[in-house]
């Protein structure tokens, strides 16, 4: 096996080892190796991200493996990393290390802290496998992989004062996915009645979308995308998902699980689709930026914390698709880079969210009030998420919606200009709703005294050095990222323009 | 020339021959050796069966790559000779399903030889009966020693779901599918009396040549072909011919209802195929949509009743029925595709290996729990992690999702099939896999969760069953991970 093929299998197998290791080493009662055992792959996995994403080089074509796998079917092992999947692979290394860390010291209620770990390691496996694979059904395959692991982490380390809530959320989470999985499968399947081939690097280098089932192709694999990404009216399961979580299962969910349908639209929806269909696209974008309108408003009405965070993304997904449905290069660099800044501020955000809720026992924003007076950092870390995530410039949250606009305003010739100029209009109120709200927030949560039952001071203190640990990675990319942002923006154009070679 | 002798293929007909005289030797064996003293002496008839099975499987084993025919008309007026049983590669592949279902099935057996309450001779005696009308099956090329083979299946079956002695529930299991049977079987003969009404013919080529050519009247054909779908789809419970599945299978002990739920099944497809692929197959404008419909109804229905179960053999019931639907999706996709069934035959030969699985699990626990209840399964993986580890990945192979590899490569592989030629039937599968899940994932649960009382007492495993249990764990982690090794040979079977 030569450099990048190692490195690419190893993605996949060096978290499922580790997670097994960890199982193995907790099944035998030895929880404080195990977890010691579950960080340290966290930690290995991110080394070794980044040398797989150095390894491949950014090329699909050459340094990847190719194998054929079940032949009957015609699905091989085929995976490579180019600046769009790497930059994806890094973000959820990190995020995930991040959880791993938080894990010794806030384990969450409702079994070993060194399950969860080995879950999380296994969740990462199926989302790195996910970003690697450039094999349509195998992409299926690896999303896949992810699903169970997630349906445990919530429905056992949930809530712990709703154990049927976490249980319906969590049931609710597998349900819808695996539609989505589904429904993207046989779109996939579809394909390659035109295409003659599950490879997508070759579906985008030649596959001529047309005629009836290359239109249904197209709509299921974009309803499948939907729904796991998600874009309203597809995102019901999503909020319940993330206030039963517990704080590292939101986490990977927002940062990792998210990103594997906004992924899918750019690498597997975008070759399958021609912009000159009259309806699909514009369709899209459309949906897309209801959805971002629709998140800043149910966030308006919010009164829990996570709740909140959640209907965020579902916003901020709607940019990233917007983006993408632009079919331009521009619009790829903004769906990517908002992607990774998704990962990263709102990880942070979810993180900081299980703090309060540590510290104060509960999420409800109308018992909360005044941390800058109890907690003045975790207020201060608050007040820098919140406003990463609204968009303010010289943070990572500005790029990716700053690009997605203009991208609206500049989308591809095929398609409807006027359309996409108003759609990029309305995304724009959109992000001052976003600034109302998380405003809003800042001023309920942050300053104001709290309005009912003022909640103790806690026992925990301010925010603790382990919880630094954790999440200064977080903070660190927001900044850097921000006033960078030419580090990810110019190698996933380049890519884009290798993969999606016809756009302008 | 009349009344001369045949020249028999042996080797050809050795496998079910072997099954068919070991039956014989079992019964002896139980006669001559009287009622067993002692649990270790009441395996005897498990092990007899499961050496006939695998001394079945050899002439199978040497018969691959050497297509055989024999029973053949001495001199064809035309074309050339037609056989009545021939081993090609998809009566191969029925056969390996159907001996390692049947060598599982008495593994399972075991479980039930403690409580004593069922004569172990007699049992091994008609499931080995059964077994070698299944292999019979398999290998019938035309229409009366299909039925005769059929009927060789079923008419075991009947008795080995009643065979428990003062069981009200299993005499009433049986009685129900005898009735359900026997009507099933009267239709399919109707339909085969009016297909050889209307073509003149009973081998498959021969119909298969009449249907080409055009000979004979349509509607006849088509009423023919209809009614002998109904006579199978009881065989494999599609819905609406599902009612007798779930009383039968709870009813009947627990080691039968894998054995209806798989081989039985298995039998019932492989006459699905032969019918209408090979024999029908120039009428397949006609029946590919009215299987599609069946397929949809069937996986709709088996699915949505599976919801509300609490009873886990209850629930296998409705699962299978659910499952059949899958596996019926392909032949909807026949008409535009003939070579679509090699999805049938991959997706039943993954189902019978977690099914089997899942039921020889479902045999270990009911040795405690007779009530077989969802949340007697509670806690399963940590009071007993081989068994609980084995039914937590069949069940997911059977829902699709990793680890069960295999569970999920098998739908894709179904999908496949029929995304293009019926677009909407894939979508209904789609639906109705995420529908699946929901009970799938119930039981799941169950498996994880921690007992109530933190009693520390196991299971008494019997070796047999442990046997089976190892042997489908085995087999579904290792297509997992090589899927390949099952798929790639199962599917080049129905080469076109």
């Amino acid at each position: 096996m030569n450099a990048p093929a190692l490195a690419l299998n190893g993605l996949v197998a060096v978290p499922a080892a580790f997670a097994l290791l960890t199982w193995l080493l907790s099944a035998r009662r030895h929880e404080a190796a195990a977890l010691a055992a579950a960080v340290t792959g966290g930690l290995v996995v991110l080394g070794w991200s980044v040398w797989a994403v150095v390894a491949s080089g950014g090329d699909l074509a050459a340094r990847h493996v190719d194998v054929p796998w079940v032949a009957e079917l015609g699905l091989r092992w085929h995976l490579g990393l180019d600046a769009i999947s790497g930059a994806l692979v890094l973000m959820t290394t990190v995020v995930v290390a991040c959880c791993l860390v938080s894990l010794v010291r806030q384990p969450p209620a409702g079994g070993s802290a060194a399950h969860l770990a080995a879950l999380l390691l296994l969740i990462e496996a199926g989302s790195l496998g996910s970003f690697a694979a450039l094999d349509m059904v195998l992409f299926f395959l690896f999303f896949e992989v992810a699903l169970i692991p997630m349906w445990f982490v919530i429905g056992q380390w949930g809530d712990p004062q709703d154990e049927v809530g976490r249980r319906r959320a969590a049931t609710r989470f597998l349900v819808f996915t695996v539609l989505g999985s589904a429904l993207m499968l046989v779109g996939f399947v579809l394909v390659r009645v035109g295409a003659g081939t599950f490879d997508i690097v070759a579906v985008a280098a030649s596959y001529d979308p047309s005629g009836e089932t290359a239109v249904a192709a197209a709509v299921l694999v974009a309803l499948g995308l939907g729904i796991k990404t998600p874009l309203w009216p597809l995102h019901i399961w999503l909020p319940d998902a993330h206030a039963k979580a517990p704080t590292v299962g939101s986490v990977v969910l927002a940062a990792v699980l998210l990103k594997l349908g906004t992924y899918g639209f750019v690498r597997f929806w975008m070759p399958v689709v021609d912009p000159a269909w009259d309806l699909l696209v514009p369709l899209v974008a459309a949906v897309a930026v209801i959805g971002i309108v629709y998140g800043a408003l149910a966030c308006l009405a919010q009164t829990d914390l996570k709740r909140l965070i959640a209907y965020s993304s579902v916003g901020h997904m709607g940019f990233v698709v917007l983006a993408a449905a632009t079919f331009t290069v521009g619009g790829v660099q903004a769906a990517v880079f908002a992607s990774v800044a998704h990962g990263v501020i709102t990880g942070l955000l979810f993180f900081l969210a299980g703090a309060v809720k540590d510290r104060f026992g509960t999420g409800d924003l109308t018992r909360l009030g005044g941390l800058y007076g109890v907690v003045p950092r975790t207020g201060g870390l608050v007040a820098f998420a919140a406003m990463a995530s609204l968009g303010l410039p010289g943070l990572a949250g500005f790029w990716g919606e700053m690009l997605a606009i203009r991208a609206a305003v500049l989308p591809a010739a095929a398609l409807p200009r006027t359309t996409f100029v108003v759609l990029g209009v309305v995304a724009a109120l959109g992000i001052i709703l976003t600034s109302a709200y998380f405003l809003a927030l800042l001023r309920t949560l942050l300053q104001s005294t709290p309005l009912v039952d003022p909640p103790a001071v806690p026992a925990l203190g301010d925010t603790r050095r382990s919880e630094w640990l954790a999440w200064s990675p977080l903070v660190a990319l927001t900044l850097v990222l921000g006033v960078a942002p030419g580090l990810l923006l110019a190698p996933v154009a380049e890519a884009t323009r290798v993969f999606l070679g016809g756009l302008g | 020339m009349s009344g001369q002798l045949q020249q028999v293929d042996w080797l050809a007909i050795a496998a079910p021959l072997t099954l068919a005289l070991a039956a014989v030797l079992v019964l002896l064996v139980d006669a001559f050796a009287g009622p067993p003293r002692s649990h270790r002496a009441a395996l005897v008839p498990a092990g007899l069966t499961v050496l006939a099975v695998v001394g079945a499987a050899v002439p199978a084993v040497l018969l691959v790559g050497d297509p055989r025919s024999t029973f053949c008309v001495e001199r064809a007026l035309e074309g050339p000779a037609p056989c009545s049983f021939a081993v090609d590669p998809f009566t191969l592949v029925v056969w390996a399903i159907v001996l390692f279902g049947t060598g599982v099935v008495a593994l399972i057996a075991t479980a039930s030889v403690r409580e004593g309450r069922t004569p172990q001779g007699e049992w091994h005696f008609l499931l080995l009966c059964s077994s070698a009308g299944a292999l019979t099956l398999a290998a019938s090329r035309d229409l009366v020693t299909l039925l005769v083979a059929l009927e060789v299946v079923s008419l075991p079956a009947f008795a080995l779901a009643g065979l428990r002695r003062g069981d009200p529930r299993a005499a009433e299991a049986a009685l129900k599918f005898f009735l359900v049977s026997v009507v099933s079987t009267a239709l399919t003969l109707m339909g085969i009396s009016l297909l050889y009404g209307a073509t003149g013919a009973v081998f498959l080529d021969h119909v298969a040549a009449a249907v080409a050519t055009g000979t004979g009247p349509r509607q006849v054909l088509v009423v023919g072909a209809l009614l002998t779908v109904v006579g199978l789809a009881f065989k494999v419970a599609a819905v609406p011919f599902h009612m007798w599945v779930p009383d039968t299978y709870t009813g009947a002990p627990v080691a039968v209802a894998a054995y209806l739920s798989v081989v039985s099944k298995t039998a019932g497809f492989a006459g699905l195929v032969l019918v209408l692929s090979t024999g029908l197959g120039g009428l397949a404008d006609v029946w590919a949509p009215v299987l599609g419909v069946l397929a949809a109804l069937t996986m709709t229905v088996g699915n949505v009743l599976a919801l509300r179960q609490q009873h886990a053999v209850r629930l296998l019931a409705w699962s299978s029925v659910a499952q059949a639907g899958y596996i019926l999706v392909p032949f909807a996709a026949v008409a535009t595709d003939p070579s679509a069934l090699d999805a049938t035959l991959g997706y039943l030969a993954v189902y019978a290996i977690v099914n089997l699985g899942a039921f020889s699990v479902a045999a270990v626990v009911g040795t405690r729990h007779p009530g077989q209840s969802l949340a007697d399964y509670r806690g399963l993986v940590r009071e007993e992690p081989g068994a609980g580890w084995a039914l937590a990945f069949a069940l997911l192979a059977l829902a699709g999702l990793p680890p069960g590899i295999v569970g999920l490569l098998a739908k894709v592989v179904v999908v496949d099939a029929v995304a293009g030629p019926a677009t909407w039937l894939a979508v209904v599968m789609a639906v109705n896999v995420a529908i699946g899940l929901v009970y799938y994932a119930l039981w799941l649960r169950e498996l994880f969760r921690p007992a109530d009382v933190a009693g520390t007492s196991t299971y008494d495993v019997p070796n047999g069953t442990a046997a089976a249990i190892g042997m489908t764990f085995t087999a579904g982690l290792l297509f997992s991970v090589f899927p390949g090794w099952l798929l790639d040979p199962v599917m080049a079977a129905i080469g076109r």
